[in-house]
C-alpha cells in the first residue's frame, strides 16, 4: 500500500525521468532482439524489423505502461486545471463575475454557519457524551396557560437529586454579572455560580489547582473558594502561577483562589464563559438566607446526564414523577392550588442545545432562518454561474464538436467541464473565507455580543466550506455537461457559430425564472422584517428611551442601616442632578425590561380574586418621577411635592390598569390597599399612560405609582437606583454621572451605568438581526439576480444579431426592436414575481411568528417588492435593448 | 500458428515472478526464459511485458535497479521482493488447485 503510493507520487513528480528511463528500457530489449537475429545470421535491416513485429507497438505499449503506473488521471487532472485556467484567465472580466458572485454565496453562509453551528450543533468542549447530556425544563398549566420554563430554585435541584434513579449527574447553574475586583479595578463581569458536580460532566482537568469540591459546595453555605477562567486568568493576572490563595472580591463577597480552569472550558453551554466559578451554594447564601428550604427564588439551570441504559423517553418519565412529588411540597394545600396532575406538571430532559429545545428564544429562530436565506442565496449564485457557464458552453459548441469529433471521449470531456466549474468554485470558497473572516465578526458581534466575536477559520467552519464548495462545483457544473453530452456533432461543425434563428434555452430561462423567484421571496423576506423593526421602533412604551440613563449603586463591604440606605439613596439623585447637562432625576424601585417589584395584586373592599388579573407592578418614584422618565398623567395628577411621608398616601395606576379594577368608572379617587391588612389605604391620585415593561406585544401590563417617601415609610427601604434624564445622547453622560455617583459611595461600593436604550436592545436584537441580514441577502440576490438577467438578455441579443438585421432590413423600427427585448425583460420578471410572490405568500405562516405587529401577507410590501423587481428588470434589458436597436443589417447580414 | 496458445487473463504475473524467483533479470532475459522454458508454446507479445513489470513494481512484488548487462550496457533489472516471492507462492498454488480441479471435470465429464 505504502509503496504503491510512494511508487505513483514517484511517478507523478519525476515524469520526465520516468519517461526517459522507460525509453531506454524498451530500447535496450529491441537491441537486444535485433542482435539475437544479427548473431543468427539475419542482415541487420531484416533484424530489426524482426525485432518490432515481435516486440508490438511500442507507442502502444508506452501508453500501457504509463497506465500501469497509475498516473494518468492526475495527469490528465491536471492537464485539465491547466486548460481551464487558461480558459479562465483569457476572460478575466467573466472570471471575476463568477469568482465574486460564488464569493459572497459561500461567505453568507460561512458566516452564517459559524453561528448555527454554535446555536444547534457543536458540542461544548470537553462536555462528556454530549447526546446523554440534557438540560432540564418543566411545564405544568398555571392560571389557564402552560408555562414552559426552565429556572429552578435550589430547593427543587435537591428535590430532583434526591428523586431521581435515571441520572449519573445532576449540576446546577446559575450566572450573574458582577463587580469582580476592589475599587478602580473593580469591573463587572460574568460569573458562574455552579454546583460542584457540574465539573464531573466535563472530560478537562485544570490548568492550574483544583476545582471545588462537593464538599465545598454545601448547604447552608459553602466555601469561599473560586476558580478562574483561562481568558480571565491570563487578561487579569498575566497567567501568573502565584495566583493560587490569593484572594479576590465578586460580588459582595471574598473569594480564595484554588484553580484555573482550562482553556476553551466554558462550563456553562451555550453561554457566554464565565470569568470565575463559584460554588453555587456560596453565592447563593450571599442572596438569601433560607434559598435551600423553599422554592421562591427560581434562579438557576439544571444540567442531567442519562445513565447509559437509561433511554430519553425513561429520563423524562423519571423527572416528572420527581416533580410531581416536588410539586406537592411545594403546594401542599390542594384547596388553593392544583395538584401535579391537575395541572399536567411534566419535567422534560431537553437538548443541550438550548436553540433546540422548548426554550429556543426568537434571536435563535430568526438566526435559523437568515441560515436558511444565506443557502437559498448561495442557490441564487449557482443558478446565475450555471448560466454563464451555460452561455459559455453554448457559445463553445464548435470547439467541443470538434474535439469530440477528434476522438476526445465524451466522459473525458464531462470531466473537463466539471475541473473546469470546480476550479471556479475553488477560487469562489477562497472568496468567499475573505469575506467571512470579514463580514462574520461584525455578524457574530451583532448576534452574539461583543465577546463571542472570534475568528471564523474553524476546523468546522471549513469543513462546511469544503462542502460547499464542492456542491456549488457539482452544482455550476452539471448544466454545461449535460449540454455537452447532448450535442450533435455534425450539426454543430456544420453550421455557424449562431444559427439563422435563436433558440432559446429552456434551462437557461428556467434557471433565470429560479433566480426570479427567489429573489422576490428574499426581498419580501426583507420588507417584513424591516417593517417589523420599524414597529418596534416606533411603539409607544409610554417613557422616553434616548436621553434616560440608569444608575444603581451595590453595596459592598459596608452594613447599610434603614436611614442610611435611604439617605444615600437621596444621596445620588442630588449627585445626579449637579452634573452639567442633566435635566432631571428621579429614584426608581422597578426599571423596565431589567428589574421590578411586585407586592401582589391591589385589595379593594368588596372585590375577590384580583391576581386573575394578571401581574401587578409597583413603582415608586421622586416627584420628578413622570418628567423624567417622560410617562404622561391622563387624568387627575402625578406624584408631588406634597406627598410626603406624613402626608395621606396616594397611588397613580395606569390606564389598563384603571379600565380593569374600574371598568367604566373614573379611577380618580378610589382605595386601594397593598400588602398585609395593617398597611394604610392608598387613594388614586392620578391615572397614566400604558408602558411597557415586561413585553413588547401581548396584553397591556399593569404598573401604579407610589411616592418614594410613603414607599419608604410603608415598605421600608428605598433602593440605591435612578433614572437621569439628559439633554442629550444618554451615551455620552453615562460615564460622568457614575463617576459622580461612585464619590458617595461608602466602602468598596460601586456604581454601575447603562442607558435605557442599552436594556431594550437585547428585546429588539431580533427584529434588527432579521432586518439587516434579509435586507443584505435579499439586496444580494437582487444583484445576482439582474447581472443573470443581463447577461441572458444581452446573449440572446449578440446570438440574434442577424436576425435583427433581417427584421430592421424588412422594415422593424428601432423602436419596435427596443419593446421587443425590453418586453423579454419584463416578461422574465412578471414571471419571477409570479411564482416568487406564490412562494413567499405560502411560506408566511412560518415567518409570521417571528415579525412584529405585521401580516406577513402584507399587500405593500409584496407591491413595493414587485416595482423595484420591475424597475431592476428594465435596467438590466435597457443596454441590450440599446445595442439590439442599433444593430446595422447590412453589417449583421454580411458577417458569417 | 495453432500450436502456440494465448495466455489466459492474469497468468502472465505469475509467469514474471516464476522467471523472476531464479534471481534478477531484465525484461529482455525474462521474456526469452519464458519463450524457451515453453519451448516456445506460449505466445507473448514482446512488448506487453512491460506495462505488467510496471504493475508489479507498483504493487510492490518486484523492484527495479538499472545495472550493467552482460554485454557492458544499461539494463534495468527487476527483482523478487519478499511480498513478491509470497504473492509467488500463493499464485502457485491457486493455479495448480486450479489446474487439477480443471482436469479432474474433464477426465470424469
Amino acid at each position: 500500500m505504502f509503496s504503491d503510493l510512494i511508487f505513483r507520487l514517484r511517478a507523478l513528480l519525476n515524469r520526465g525521468a520516468m519517461e526517459r528511463e522507460l525509453d531506454d528500457e524498451l530500447r535496450f530489449h529491441l537491441e537486444r532482439e535485433t542482435e539475437k537475429y544479427v548473431q543468427a545470421g539475419v542482415p541487420r535491416p531484416e533484424a530489426e524489423r524482426r525485432a518490432r513485429i515481435a516486440f508490438g507497438g511500442v507507442d502502444r505499449i508506452k501508453e500501457d505502461a504509463r497506465d500501469a503506473r497509475g498516473v494518468e488521471w492526475i495527469d490528465s487532472l491536471l492537464q485539465d486545471l491547466r486548460y481551464a485556467w487558461r480558459g479562465l484567465r483569457a476572460k478575466p472580466g467573466f472570471t471575476a463575475a463568477v469568482v465574486v458572485t460564488l464569493g459572497l454565496g459561500i461567505g453568507a453562509n460561512a458566516a452564517m454557519f459559524g453561528i448555527v453551528d454554535r446555536l444547534l450543533f457543536r458540542a461544548p468542549y470537553g462536555l462528556i457524551d454530549q447526546g446523554r447530556v440534557h438540560r432540564v425544563f418543566v411545564r405544568y398549566l398555571w392560571a389557564g396557560k402552560e408555562q414552559v420554563d426552565n429556572s429552578f430554585a435550589y430547593k427543587r435541584y435537591e428535590d430532583f437529586r434526591r428523586l431521581t434513579r435515571s441520572f449519573d449527574g445532576i449540576a446546577a447553574l446559575g450566572e450573574r454579572r458582577l463587580a469582580i475586583g476592589v475599587g478602580q479595578n473593580s469591573r463587572e463581569m460574568n460569573v458562574g455560580a455552579v454546583s460542584a458536580t457540574l465539573f464531573d460532566f466535563y472530560h478537562v482537568r485544570p490548568e492550574l489547582g483544583r476545582f471545588f469540591t462537593p464538599a465545598e459546595d454545601t448547604t447552608p453555605a459553602g466555601a469561599t473558594v473560586a476558580v478562574l477562567s483561562y481568558g480571565f486568568w491570563h487578561s487579569q493576572y498575566g497567567g501568573a502561577t502565584n495566583v493560587l490563595g490569593q484572594s479576590l472580591h465578586v460580588g459582595e463577597q471574598i473569594y480564595t483562589i484554588v484553580g484555573v480552569a482550562p482553556e476553551n472550558f466554558g462550563g456553562i453551554p451555550d453561554n457566554v464563559p464565565p470569568a470565575v466559578f463559584v460554588p453555587i451554594t456560596t453565592f447563593a447564601s450571599s442572596r438569601s438566607a433560607d434559598y435551600y428550604q423553599n422554592y421562591d427564588w427560581t434562579w438557576m439551570e439544571m444540567l442531567v446526564r442519562r445513565k447509559p441504559e437509561v433511554s430519553l423517553a425513561g429520563a423524562t418519565a423519571d423527572l416528572t414523577t420527581a416533580f410531581a412529588v416536588s410539586w406537592s411540597q411545594e403546594f401542599p394545600d390542594t384547596r388553593r392550588f392544583p395538584t401535579a396532575v391537575a395541572a399536567r406538571a411534566r419535567a422534560e430532559a431537553t437538548p443541550i442545545h438550548m436553540a433546540r429545545g422548548p426554550g429556543a428564544s426568537r434571536d435563535s429562530r430568526v438566526a435559523k432562518w437568515v441560515m436558511g436565506v444565506a443557502i437559498i442565496v448561495l442557490l441564487v449564485a449557482c443558478a446565475n454561474v450555471a448560466n454563464l457557464l451555460l452561455a459559455r458552453a453554448v457559445s463553445r459548441r464548435r470547439e467541443i464538436a470538434l474535439r469530440l469529433a477528434l476522438g476526445v471521449t465524451r466522459g473525458r470531456l464531462v470531466r473537463q467541464l466539471i475541473t473546469e466549474s470546480l476550479l471556479i468554485a475553488a477560487l469562489g470558497g477562497a472568496t468567499g473565507i475573505l469575506l467571512a473572516q470579514w463580514g462574520g465578526r461584525t455578524l457574530r458581534t451583532m448576534f452574539l455580543g461583543a465577546e463571542g466575536a472570534g475568528g471564523v477559520a474553524d476546523a468546522r467552519t471549513l469543513i462546511f466550506l469544503t462542502i460547499a464548495t464542492l456542491a456549488v462545483a457539482l452544482i455550476t457544473g452539471i448544466a454545461p455537461a449535460l449540454h455537452a453530452l447532448r450535442g450533435d456533432v455534425a450539426g454543430s461543425l456544420k453550421a455557424g457559430t449562431r444559427e439563422g434563428t435563436y433558440r432559446r434555452s429552456r434551462t437557461r430561462t428556467g434557471l433565470l425564472l429560479f433566480q426570479g423567484a427567489l429573489s422576490v421571496v428574499l426581498l419580501v423576506g426583507a420588507g417584513l422584517f424591516v417593517r417589523s423593526l420599524s414597529n418596534v421602533r416606533s411603539m409607544p412604551l409610554g417613557y422616553d428611551v434616548d436621553p434616560i440613563v440608569y444608575l444603581e449603586a451595590n453595596p459592598r463591604g459596608v452594613e447599610l442601616s434603614r436611614e442610611q440606605q435611604n439617605e444615600l439613596a437621596d444621596r445620588m439623585v442630588a449627585a445626579a442632578r449637579t452634573v452639567p447637562g442633566i435635566e432631571n432625576a428621579t429614584l426608581t424601585v422597578s426599571v423596565p425590561f431589567r428589574s421590578s417589584e411586585g407586592r401582589g395584586p391591589p385589595k379593594i373592599p368588596g372585590r375577590d380574586s384580583l391576581q386573575k388579573l394578571g401581574r401587578f407592578t409597583l413603582q415608586a418614584g421622586s416627584p420628578s418621577y413622570c418628567a423624567t422618565f417622560g410617562t404622561r398623567i391622563l387624568a387627575g395628577r402625578g406624584i408631588s411635592d406634597d406627598d410626603r411621608a406624613g402626608s395621606p398616601p396616594v397611588v397613580v395606576v395606569n390606564d389598563a390598569m384603571a379600565r380593569a379594577l374600574w371598568p367604566n368608572e373614573s379611577a380618580v379617587g378610589k382605595q386601594m390597599r397593598i400588602g398585609n391588612d395593617t398597611l394604610p389605604f392608598l387613594t388614586v391620585v392620578g391615572v397614566a399612560e400604558n408602558i411597557r415593561g415586561f413585553r413588547l406585544s401581548g396584553s397591556e401590563e399593569f404598573w401604579y405609582y407610589l411616592s418614594s417617601e410613603q414607599y419608604k415609610r410603608l415598605y421600608g427601604t428605598a433602593y440605591l437606583s435612578v433614572l437621569v434624564r439628559v439633554n442629550g445622547h444618554a451615551e455620552n453622560y453615562v460615564e460622568a454621572l457614575r463617576r459622580r455617583l461612585q464619590q458617595e459611595m461608602p466602602g468598596a461600593s460601586y456604581v454601575k451605568g447603562n442607558t435605557m436604550r442599552e436594556l431594550l436592545a437585547p428585546r429588539q436584537r431580533a427584529w434588527r438581526f432579521g432586518a439587516t441580514m434579509f435586507v443584505a441577502f435579499g439586496g444580494l440576490a437582487l444583484v445576482l439576480a439582474a447581472i443573470g438577467l443581463y447577461s441572458v438578455i444581452a446573449y440572446a441579443v449578440a446570438q440574434r444579431t442577424h436576425e435583427l438585421g433581417v427584421r430592421i432590413a424588412l422594415g422593424a423600427g428601432q423602436g419596435d426592436v427596443m419593446r421587443m427585448i425590453l418586453g423579454q425583460g419584463l416578461a422574465f420578471a412578471l414571471a419571477g414575481i409570479a411564482i416568487g410572490s406564490l412562494i413567499a405568500f405560502w411560506a408566511g405562516r412560518w415567518v409570521e411568528p417571528l415579525l412584529f405587529s405585521q401580516k406577513a401577507r402584507d399587500p405593500v410590501v409584496f407591491a413595493a417588492v414587485a416595482t423595484v423587481l420591475l424597475l431592476v428588470a428594465v435596467a438590466a434589458a435597457i443596454r441590450p435593448a440599446v445595442r439590439a436597436m442599433r444593430v446595422d443589417p447590412t453589417e449583421a447580414l454580411r458577417s458569417d | 500458428m495453432s500450436d502456440r496458445l494465448d495466455l489466459p487473463q492474469g497468468t502472465l504475473d505469475l509467469l514474471i515472478l516464476k522467471s523472476l524467483s531464479l534471481g534478477a533479470q531484465h525484461g529482455w532475459a525474462i521474456s526469452e526464459r519464458i519463450q524457451q522454458v515453453s519451448r516456445a508454446t506460449l505466445q507473448i507479445p514482446q512488448g506487453s511485458l512491460y506495462p505488467a513489470l510496471h504493475r508489479l513494481e507498483r504493487r510492490g512484488w518486484i523492484s527495479a535497479e538499472w545495472g550493467a548487462s552482460d554485454n557492458n550496457r544499461r539494463a534495468k533489472y527487476y527483482e523478487l521482493t519478499r511480498a513478491g516471492r509470497r504473492q509467488l507462492d500463493a499464485e502457485t498454488e491457486a493455479w495448480e488447485r486450479l489446474t487439477a480441479a480443471v482436469a479432474l471435470v474433464l477426465r470424469m465429464a
